[in-house]
């Protein structure tokens, strides 16, 4: 590959937010024609080496090769006029306006929506996307977003084009349409990097991959000389083992029962639709279905916090008692002594509050105990501590704001202080999103040690192959609405992916 | 970092040229510095006088205080102080507390607000004079240090009133408005009496060479707010008003005046700046003599009155020269005559002959003389034909509603 | 490296949290800039001797014991306000009516003051007062909170409102009470002194400055230690976190605004009892607004409060001393403290963020190092 000239260089690059070496000297060549896959764990550097070449943030040091010439990026717009274009992990759309006006949107020139439909039909028949001008953004999908935003990208001419974990909101159907689109545009020559941690995705779409670790470049290899354990032990810097234990469960007894549930948001929007199931003690109950079928809504209605239209949730107790928990708040579900624990989806916004420290953050499940008018602080932060030794979560103190901690140890200082309460019941929602490797596994390792120590446990997972490795039973939502239950063990990736398209997956179909 | 030098360089650099450029004597000065004081007689006081303002130069009726302060203090030869930006509160108590212990023999105040921290500090201060404009309270409290100070300046607005007469029959003669049309617009603070015994009187000077006129009057509720001012103009204006005057302290109404080419008279200060093609005349209470008195009194160790009213005779009510421009032919003889008559007592504003409240002549009327809480009024001042202003204390209580003047709204601010 | 690249002359980078001396220095700095800007200023548009100017400044404050008790009784009063914004704006609850709910507190103050005191002995009186005040000073901050609390009404417009409502009825009384006066209330109870918080060693305003640093101390332990205090963080920093755990916000805002509104209602209660022993519409002074400032430069810390209401009415008095004493308009000590004011809320920038010079950047970590 080293005969060609590459599309980027990247020399030296060095970057810090405050003490922290965000980018430490990396080398980087980026060339036309080819899929790169930028791997590397949580906070080792990516996105920050990749917001640098789209004009978001300025090297502190170092130097920028565009075909040779050397660059000088300061911003978004010098990025797009040397031809490089990110699409980022969060969509920069405006709702209420059609594709094509989000696509020319900002450009210079007089509006002519005409001919931009017809350029933008063009771009899209040329590698195959599926885009309605017209169509109003609040319409689409996550992936029809996502596909604007490639388009958008494309329009202006960019020929260097990055994506950041593009398919962490996709379906594996949604992820092959786009690994599809994105090898017609290689084979048009363009340069495409691909930010990503899962190893699997490397494989099948990358030609070459370039490993960071802790803000440092390790190295580079094309993709078919190497294999996942390899890329995985480069990406931790030591080596790992790729499996997820799945214990039988043992003595299983029904603990929730979720009855006939429905639920409407705010707006009316039907989100849950005449949901049954049960959760058993000691078993894990996997919840798969493209986002926003109404996992969040499931959880939250079984946590207390979510207002619901019908139905029933009980609560068994091991002697067969039942409490109701509908029309319950978090607080008189914790007075009716049933122990129920949730890791949220959204961690900081919801989980945990970003702005205090791990102790006040323990302190947010036991602030209440006690008579006394004032807190007690010395539990916590106990309770803190303990958490950070026996998780190993990696921080200054138990007093560093959580917020200044990476995704894995937030997420280790929330599923620790869940598990700390010793619950019955334990919720998580997407519990490894965005986490590496590492951190990912000492979160199953925590799931099935609460399993195996008899908490029924429901897990909504995005990662499909996780969740048939994980979980005993799998829940599959299609739209609100229950679309089939399947044990774990023997389920096929295909089938449970077309569940959570269709109805009932393959039967629905036929 | 050069470039951030060079500035704190460029900063230094003024800073320092500034202070080398400082000149030893300046006008502006501060006051403190003013006027050493003279070699004191053998057995008289050192005076120092404490000046509190409500506001500063910028309200007419604060630096028509200011100027005769600062006349009068020059003329004595004496120290003082300025304190301006008082508000009408505690803050006016600790203002005075300052001056006092500034060395201050004597503390003044100039709006009728500070009236109660005066006292305060009058009773808290023995050994100190306290001196209060406009005030009504010092004749019933009966505190030795503590005294209250006016003018009988509604003789002067009578004569202001003159003035705007012979304005008006002008315009009637000249054919621009026909005599029911002559009505004056006036802009007051409060419906309290000095507001009312001020358009009263400007009311009947205006009458008594104009028997036609009429007069609305429309109140802002402040003592100083230019746009409550120059709106409430431009209401009488528009309600046909052929000539404004104003009882309060920003240059709103006689702007307003100028813009709509409408005449008017002002109070307190000339304003033929703001309006020199529609100023006739101003009246003004001259606050220098009755600081040059208390001084005086200081200085020789007698007691200051406590209840002091200026009159013409002790220079105290003024009226600014007559505009010719805009001036009416024959006003200023019109005035020394009526002038000539109040002093001489053939002539009384407030004759009841002149004036009618429902219709009737007053023949006997209370007033609210001896302030207290409920306003109850407790002194008949009519009698010889006339209502005795500014008799019974020096601050005003003529608060009679006579006829011929519409009240347009009440604005209690 | 190449010197012909248009590389930007410096770009901006955000700092990881610096250490408190380091931050008080840039704060420092940042006054001193400011005063010598100041200085200019002065120098440039009136040519007065700034260093005469800074020394008038400083005597308006500290020039006599006097100035000194006037200038704590200030800071007390202003310190006094802004704490009972805190909670709530600890919160993020933008409570700006703390002017309404002193008014109106000083108003309930006034009518017991006027009706109550031919009845009760003077210590009850002024318990009454205080009472009312307070009373009447939560209710003023809780009707905008039960809005907010049910239908999420924005509590930044809502308390605005309250505060043109709450002058309107002061002015409305005054008017009533004295319909032919100046819209002034005059002194109550000037000869019985009844009502008026008593003097303590001959000091009139002791008493009032002591009471405010009693509340200091409370509502820092209790921001800080109580349970109470940890709702108002956590809804605070996210109102789906406190009901994640089973805080009812709702009931939080209600209680933490009527808090803030009863802090307000006492400082109206310590301004008719303590101080004015009168009304008016302007008797809260602005302070329900200057105290947005001295809360958020002290980082709704209590204790570092004391400290920016210090400053903000050592910059007011400096400034209108200034005004008077060279007879310059008042606008021009708005102007001073406008200045000042910009270089102190402008340090925090540099406090959060550093301008990196890219030419030097790598000799500047060097000396950092």
């Amino acid at each position: 590959m080293d005969n060609k000239t590459p599309a980027v260089t990247m020399r030296n690059i060095t970057k810090r937010f405050g003490p922290i070496l965000a980018n430490d000297k990396v080398w980087l060549n980026i060339y036309r024609g080819e899929i790169l896959a930028l791997l590397g764990e949580n906070g080792s550097g990516k996105t920050t080496l990749m917001n640098m070449l789209s004009g978001i943030y300025f090297p502190d040091e170092g130097e920028i090769q565009v075909d040779g010439k050397e660059v000088v990026i300061r911003s978004p717009k010098d990025a797009f006029d040397l031809g490089i274009g990110m699409i980022h992990q969060h969509f920069k759309l405006v709702d209420v306006l059609t594709a094509a006006e989000n696509i020319v949107l900002g450009l210079p020139g007089r509006l002519d929506l005409k001919a931009a439909s017809a350029k933008i039909r063009e771009i899209c028949d040329a590698y195959g996307f599926e885009v309605d001008p017209n169509q109003k953004i609040y319409n689409m999908s996550v992936s029809q977003k996502q596909t604007v935003e490639i388009v958008k990208v494309l329009y202006r001419g960019a020929d260097i084009l990055i994506l950041d974990e593009p398919t962490a909101v996709l379906t594996p159907q949604e992820t092959d349409k786009l690994f599809a689109v994105l090898r017609n545009m290689r084979n048009d020559g363009k340069a495409i990097v691909i930010i990503t941690h899962k190893m699997h995705e490397v494989e099948a779409l990358s030609d070459r991959v370039a490993v960071l670790r802790h803000g440092q470049f390790i190295g580079d290899m094309p993709t078919k000389t190497t294999n996942a354990q390899e890329m995985t032990n480069m990406m931790v810097g030591h080596p790992v083992v790729l499996n997820i234990d799945r214990p039988e469960p043992k003595n299983p007894k029904p603990r929730i029962e979720v009855k006939g549930l429905t639920v409407r948001d705010i707006e009316g929007t039907l989100k849950l639709d005449d949901v049954s199931f049960t959760a058993n003690s000691g078993e894990i109950l996997g919840v798969a279905g493209i986002s926003g079928c109404g996992q969040k809504e499931l959880l939250e209605a079984i946590a207390g916090l979510q207002p619901v239209e019908k139905g029933s949730i009980c609560y068994i107790e091991d002697d067969g008692t039942r409490e109701e928990l509908i029309g319950k708040d978090p607080l008189s579900i914790q007075n009716m002594g049933v122990s129920l624990s949730f890791v949220p989806e959204d961690r900081l916004g919801m989980g945990l509050v970003g702005n205090m420290d791990l102790s006040d953050n323990m302190m947010l499940r036991s602030f209440r105990r006690g008579h006394s008018l004032f807190t007690d602080r010395k539990t916590p932060h106990q309770l803190a501590e303990t958490v950070v030794r026996e998780l190993e979560v990696s921080t200054p103190g138990v007093s560093t704001p959580v917020r200044r901690l990476s995704g894995g140890n937030v997420q280790k200082v929330l599923v620790g202080r869940e598990i700390a309460s010793a619950p019955r019941v334990l919720l998580t929602a997407y519990a490894v999103r965005g986490l590496d490797i590492n951190s990912s596994y000492t979160i199953y390792d925590l799931i099935n040690r609460q399993k195996t120590d008899g908490v029924a446990v429901i897990y909504v997972g995005e990662d499909l192959d996780v969740l048939l490795e994980l979980a005993d039973r799998i829940l599959v939502l299609c739209g609100g609405k229950v679309s089939g239950i399947v044990p774990g063990r023997g389920a096929k990736k295909r089938d449970v992916g077309l569940m959570m398209t269709k109805l009932g997956g393959e039967q629905a179909h036929e | 970092m050069k470039k951030i030098i060079a500035l704190l360089l460029a900063l230094v650099m003024v800073f320092a040229l500034a202070a080398c450029g400082e000149k030893p004597v300046e006008n502006n000065a501060p006051a403190e510095n003013n006027a050493p004081a003279e070699a004191p007689a053998e057995n008289a006081v050192t005076v120092k006088v404490g000046f509190i303002f409500l506001h500063d130069e910028n309200s007419t009726y604060d630096l028509n205080f200011i100027k005769a302060a600062e006349e009068a203090c020059k003329a004595a030869g004496i120290e003082y102080i300025l304190k301006t930006n008082v508000p009408e509160g505690q803050e006016c108590y600790d203002a005075a507390a300052e001056l006092v212990d500034e060395g201050c023999n004597i503390v003044f105040a100039d709006s009728f607000g500070h009236e109660d921290y005066m006292i305060q500090a009058a009773k808290d201060f023995p050994n100190v004079q306290f001196c209060h404009a406009t005030g009504t309270k010092a004749h019933t409290e009966n505190i030795a240090n503590y005294h209250n100070a006016f003018a009988s300046i509604y003789e002067g607005r009578y004569l202001a009133g003159i003035a705007a007469g012979m304005k008006l029959n002008q315009m009637i003669e000249e054919g621009k408005i026909s005599a029911e049309e002559a009505k004056i617009g006036y802009v007051g603070a409060f419906t309290y009496a000095e507001v009312i015994s001020g358009y009263t009187s400007f009311f009947l000077g205006a009458r008594s060479v104009c028997p036609s006129a009429t007069m609305e009057v429309t109140f802002t509720g402040s003592w100083y707010d230019q746009a409550l001012e120059t709106e409430g103009a431009q209401k009488l204006i528009d309600r046909n008003c052929v000539l404004i005057s104003q009882h309060a302290d920003s240059l709103g109404a006689p702007s307003a005046c100028e813009a709509a080419g409408v005449p008017n008279v002002s109070y307190n200060g000339s304003t033929e700046e703001a309006g020199p093609n529609t100023y006739i005349v101003a009246s003004r209470i001259n606050w220098a003599p009755y600081f040059s008195y208390i001084i005086d009194c200081v200085k020789n160790g007698q007691a200051i009155d406590t209840d002091w009213t200026g009159t013409f005779a002790t220079g105290s009510v003024e009226l600014f020269p007559l505009n010719e421009k805009v001036a009416a032919p024959g006003t200023q003889e019109a005035i020394d005559a009526a002038k000539a008559a109040l002093e001489a007592g053939t002539l009384h504003v407030f004759a009841t002959d002149t004036f009618t409240k429902d219709g009737a002549e007053l023949t006997e009327y209370l007033a609210d003389v001896d302030t207290d809480d409920a306003f109850t009024p407790d002194t008949n001042v009519v009698s010889d034909g006339y209502f005795h202003e500014s008799e019974n204390r020096s601050a005003p209580y003529f608060d009679v509603q006579i006829d011929g003047i519409e009240l347009l709204d009440v604005n209690f601010g | 490296m190449n010197k012909k690249t248009r590389s930007p002359l410096f770009h901006i980078a955000k700092r990881s949290t610096l250490p408190w001396y380091r931050a008080w220095a840039i704060r420092g700095g940042a006054l001193i800039l400011a005063l010598l800007v100041c200085a200019g200023v002065t120098a440039l548009l009136t040519g007065q001797n700034a260093l005469l100017l800074y020394v008038t400044m400083f005597k308006g404050s500290f020039g006599s014991a006097r100035k000194i008790w006037v200038l704590l009784q200030n800071i007390a009063m202003l310190l006094c306000v802004s704490l009972a914004v805190t909670p709530a704006f600890k919160m993020r609850c933008w409570n700006l009516g703390g002017e309404g709910q002193v008014l109106v507190g000083g108003l309930a103050s006034v009518l017991v003051m006027t009706l109550l005191s031919p009845y009760l002995p003077n210590w009850l009186l002024i318990l009454a007062m205080l009472a009312a005040s307070v009373l009447v000073g939560a209710v003023w901050a809780g009707i905008p909170a039960i809005f907010k609390a049910q239908w999420n009404t924005n509590e930044t417009l809502f308390t605005l409102m309250m505060n043109y409502v709450a002058t309107q009825l002061v002015a409305f009384y005054i008017a009533y009470r004295f319909p032919k006066g100046t819209g002034t209330m005059g002194v109550i109870n000037g000869d019985t002194r009844a009502g008026w918080m008593p003097y303590l060693f001959g000091q009139q305003y002791l008493l009032n400055i002591l009471i405010v640093a009693l509340v200091t101390a409370l509502l820092y332990a209790y921001l800080r230690y109580s349970k109470h205090g940890y709702e108002i963080a956590v809804v605070g920093e996210s109102e789906r976190t406190a009901r994640y755990v089973g805080i009812k916000v709702k009931r939080v805002i209600v209680r933490t605004m009527l808090l803030s509104g009863a802090i307000c209602g006492l400082a109206g209660f310590l301004l008719v009892s303590g101080t004015d022993h009168s009304l008016s519409t302007t008797s809260a002074g602005g302070r329900g607004f200057t105290a947005v400032m001295v809360s958020w430069l002290a980082k709704f810390n209590p204790i570092w409060m004391i400290f920016t209401s210090f400053l903000l009415v050592f910059l007011g008095k400096g400034a209108s001393e200034i005004a008077s004493q060279f007879r310059l308009n008042e606008s021009f000590g708005d102007i001073l403290t406008g200045i000042i004011l910009f270089f102190i809320i402008g340090s925090e920038f540099f406090i959060q963020y550093k301008i990196m010079l890219t030419k030097s950047a790598e000799k500047e970590e060097k000396a950092h190092d």
